[in-house]
């Protein structure tokens, strides 16, 4: 029996010496797909094993600054915002960028999308427009065509809440007011509030406008390229409208923790991740739209993907730290208007 | 002394995991390191024109799913109590059970296809042409209202049938060849007697309506803002804890002030009706 036990011991020792591990903090979608393209390759290449902690960017955001004295994670997946959030909460170091060997492989909007290097864009989406095309007859082109008569009342726009929300908020005050940092966003509030009426709701996530477009209440809104597929899947008449004033991009973006006790894995991790081999395999598996430009995908995997040269080119980017500044205000103003 | 006893671990779990964070969480929304003990932030909620509209929202909106949960429930309950055939009655209390095991996420959803433009209210009333054009039911306070009152219903009617069940039999029955009147009856005997179910009910249905998020989310969306959805987007989006628990102890505070109130209504009930039949 004593024998027994310690060569389970050993063998416990083994398993608990014998890998390196990293421990990344990332969202809980396609876990299986993460292990196959990334864990596996990862742990086969460099001996490191991934330890993956999940939850939404808040619930994560939290945990980080509850351990900012000793941190437990190394490398941490964020949306632009939430890193935004994190730099300024003091949570993050600058990545050395000479270190990431594919790098230079990456759209420049990927290089650097939070500023000081703190996060490598990994992944880019765009938020264009999806309408019926059996319901509205016209061709849709434009975001002001949300403020026409033939789609009253069959429309939905993201929340403020949502990490969309404000960008397009920005984007909004720019088409209206020609400057889309304006802290008081007065054009776009202004215009939304003429919209409240003609507007369904104000949706949080794109699960929930999916649902909408099924039950034939939504005919018109801007939809996630990510959530695209789903869209689809409907099997509803569907067209997807780049507008004439550009489609709005997002990257979520890679980060290494402050303090973090594996900076070496790390700095491994995150070269692995936009390497073209990861990148293409995150692709073709519709995990991920690639930021590697070297990343070549056939046509059915493109069109469920932010990708093609037209697509990327029309990709407009705001500043994120802008909506950090302002965005208390934003949402008290937005409350004010939509739920009095 | 032995059913002190017993009392223990039950005791000591509320204690650790509710008692004490509820006090902590007290403690930090009136606590502030530079300005010591304040009620700052309590003042700063009720200050903004917004958080009065959500919090006396959320308040009437409540107290209204209580008081019509209590109009319904209770002739609902003793037409369950008044059913001879036990097997029948287990049948309708089951019945009355089951809706609280099916996932209340999934029941909120439901009424997505209930509420919507082309779901089952509008294409009745369109088909029967009592409407001409799809009326908006959902994304609006009636479908709050509906929703949570379908929620909560059945911990009301569950919370008076063993009131009622708990009444003696022969009571009624007394009052009766004494000469009372069904109105009589009803108001001097069942109401004092099932008292205790009353407060329960509203209790739990009161609270259910107060802290429930999926309903006043889903149903209501950003235009219904409840105490709870803005809760949520403080403490999920913009990070704000410090309101987020302000939010939380104002919902509790308000649920023990109305809990006490019923009670208070109650005894009073109670006495006058001790007093009348004394």
């Amino acid at each position: 029996m004593k024998k027994l036990a310690v060569a389970l011991l050993a063998l416990l020792a083994v398993f608990a010496l014998g890998a390196q591990k990293l421990y990344v903090s990332t969202w809980g979608f396609n876990l299986d797909l993460l292990d196959k393209n990334i864990s596996k390759p990862f742990l086969e290449k460099y001996g490191i094993q991934i330890e993956r902690e999940l939850g939404n960017n808040s619930v994560r955001l939290s945990k980080l600054i509850s351990q900012k004295d000793n941190p437990v994670i190394d490398v941490v997946h964020f949306a632009d915002y939430f890193a935004m959030l994190a730099v300024k909460n003091g949570l993050l170091q600058p990545i050395d960028v000479t270190k990431l060997s594919n790098y230079q492989d990456i759209y420049d909007f990927a290089k650097d999308p939070v500023g000081g290097n703190y996060g490598v864009g990994y992944t880019v989406y765009s938020l264009g427009i999806v309408y019926r095309t059996d319901k509205i007859k016209r061709p849709i082109t434009s975001w002001k065509d949300f403020w026409s008569k033939d789609v009253a009342g069959h429309i939905s726009l993201p929340d403020i809440t949502t990490t969309q929300g404000p960008v397009l908020m920005m984007h909004l005050n720019k088409i209206f007011a020609d400057n889309a940092y304006d802290p008081e966003l007065k054009a776009a509030f202004q215009k939304v509030a003429e919209l409240k009426k003609n507007i369904v709701t104000f949706y949080k996530t794109s699960s929930e406008l999916i649902n909408l477009f099924k039950m034939g209440e939504v005919w018109m809104a801007p939809v996630t390229r990510f959530s695209w597929g789903q869209f689809l899947e409907t099997g509803l008449p569907l067209a997807w409208v780049v507008p004439e004033e550009g489609m709005l991009g997002f990257t979520n973006v890679v980060s290494i923790v402050k303090g973090a006790k594996n900076l070496d894995a790390a700095y491994k991790y995150i070269d692995f991740i936009i390497s073209y081999e990861v990148q293409l395999a995150e692709a073709m598996d519709l995990v991920d739209s690639p930021v590697n430009v070297k990343v070549k995908v056939p046509p059915e995997i493109a069109e469920k993907l932010t990708y093609g040269e037209d697509h990327i080119k029309s990709l407009v980017f705001y500043n994120i730290g802008f909506i950090v500044d302002n965005y208390d205000k934003w949402i008290n103003k937005w409350n004010e208007m939509i739920a009095q | 002394m032995k059913k002190y006893v017993l009392l223990i671990p039950c005791l000591a779990f509320l204690i650790a995991f509710f008692i004490v964070p509820i006090f902590g969480m007290f403690v930090e929304s009136i606590y502030q390191r530079e300005k010591g003990w304040v009620a700052q932030r309590y003042l700063d909620f009720f200050k903004q024109r917004l958080s009065r509209t959500v919090y006396f929202r959320s308040l009437w909106m409540s107290l209204l799913v209580t008081l019509v949960a209590l109009l319904i429930g209770y002739p609902a309950a003793m037409a369950v109590i008044s059913v001879k055939s036990d097997s029948l009655r287990s049948l309708l209390m089951t019945l009355l059970v089951f809706p609280l095991m099916t996932n209340p996420v999934a029941r909120t959803f439901s009424w997505l296809a209930v509420l919507g433009r082309e779901g089952l209210i509008n294409n009745l009333l369109l088909s029967l042409k009592i409407l001409d054009s799809p009326v908006r039911l959902l994304y609006t306070r009636g479908a709050v209202f509906v929703g949570l009152l379908q929620l909560f219903l059945p911990l009301m009617i569950i919370s008076l049938t063993s009131a009622l069940e708990n009444l003696p039999k022969d009571v009624p029955l007394a009052a009766r060849s004494l000469g009372a009147s069904s109105f009589k009856l009803f108001t001097k005997i069942y109401l004092p007697l099932t008292s205790e179910g009353i407060v329960t009910g509203s209790t739990l249905v009161f609270t259910g309506c107060i802290t429930a998020y999926v309903t006043p989310a889903v149903l209501g969306g950003s235009r219904v803002l409840m105490l709870s959805t803005l809760l949520y987007q403080k403490a999920s989006v913009t990070l704000d804890w410090t309101m987020a628990t302000v939010i939380a102890m104002i919902m509790f505070l308000s649920t023990i002030a109305v809990n006490f109130l019923s009670r208070a209504f109650s005894t009073v009930g109670v006495r006058r009706w001790r007093k009348t039949s004394g």
